[in-house]
């Protein structure tokens, strides 16, 4: 019994780490202008980015749980848009269009 | 014997949920890494950056400078970055068949605090613009202008022109702010404009 809890444990890290490496927290068909999204707080968050199939105006941040400001913000129609924020401050990864997005993309961090 | 029995049985147990567990979070990573293709992330990884442009140290803010990194999976990226090396970089990739994105401007803006315009503290833009670009502009919320120096740059035989800005503070107020970047054109024209986000 002491194994089989012990081999449960193991799996359940190795579920874990795999969900730590990236979290795709939006991915749409679809984004009308204003539609924002965000992961939960922690601190291991240090890299957002928006993988987009067409090219729209966006913003990835990140927002901090103190001041509620933004930090290492980035907007651009680019079709893949990234930036990181190297801080061990409890934050969110939050991505946002600014305009229509009519075609399918994700929001992933890190 | 049945001890032997039962401890092999253990052994097999513990190797199956393992295994399965492996597999799972295997599965999961796949799943959460849909956002971006593996081989535009292997590429912004190993790929080398070619600096374009550069946007000095001023008022205590460190100096950036403004890369360009085609990469082998097909996109060109436009990159804000303290090094050519440096894995914390700001900005973002076009498909490389359509490096402005359908426009005459690929461009990326990048700021700290906010998102009222009171709280930021440092607020750039960075951008190669097509040929036929031959001035880009800052237009502010008061209809005034801030002229944007370009450089001419040569990316694996490609030639850009590339540009690093660094918003004054005096820009950043709340009656006046920079309302979009736009492109001229030999005859003054407007070709392309695109909202910064500070203002309405």
């Amino acid at each position: 019994m002491k194994r089989l809890t012990l081999a449960l444990l193991l799996s359940l890290v190795f579920c874990t780490s795999a969900w730590g490496a990236a979290t795709t927290y939006a991915g749409y068909q679809y984004w009308p202008a204003g539609q924002g999204a965000s992961t939960s707080f922690s601190p291991s968050w240090f890299r957002n980015t928006f993988y987009k199939t067409s090219n729209f105006d966006t913003t990835v941040t990140f927002i901090d749980n103190v001041s509620y400001s933004w930090h290492s913000t980035v907007r651009s129609s680019a079709s893949y848009v990234q930036t990181h924020w190297l801080s061990s401050q409890t934050k969110k990864a939050h991505c946002r269009a600014n305009t229509t997005g009519p075609s399918w993309a994700a929001c992933t961090a890190y | 014997m049945p001890k032997l029995r039962n401890s092999r049985r253990c052994v097999v147990l513990v190797i199956g949920v393992v295994a399965a567990g492996v597999i799972a979070g295997a599965v999961v990573a796949a799943r959460l890494d849909d956002g971006i293709p593996a081989d535009l992330e292997a590429a912004l990884r190993d790929d080398p950056l070619v600096q374009v442009a550069g946007i000095p140290a001023e008022n205590g803010l460190a100096g950036r400078g403004v890369f360009v990194q085609r990469t082998s999976a097909g996109f060109i990226c436009l990159w804000d970055a303290p090094s050519a090396t440096s894995s914390v970089r700001q900005g973002g990739c076009n498909r490389t068949d359509d490096p402005f994105g359908g426009r005459e401007l690929f461009v990326s803006m990048a700021y700290d605090g906010g998102p009222a315009i009171a709280g930021i503290k440092d607020a750039r833009l960075v951008g190669v613009a097509a040929r036929e670009v031959v001035e880009v502009q800052v237009l502010m919320s008061d209809g005034t202008r801030r002229e944007i120096r370009l450089r001419k740059a040569n990316v694996a035989g490609d030639e850009y022109r590339a540009f690093g800005y660094r918003f004054k503070k005096a820009d950043l107020r709340k009656d006046v702010t920079p309302k979009a970047v736009i492109a001229l054109d030999s005859t003054g024209e407007e070709i392309d404009r695109q909202a910064t986000g500070f203002a309405g």
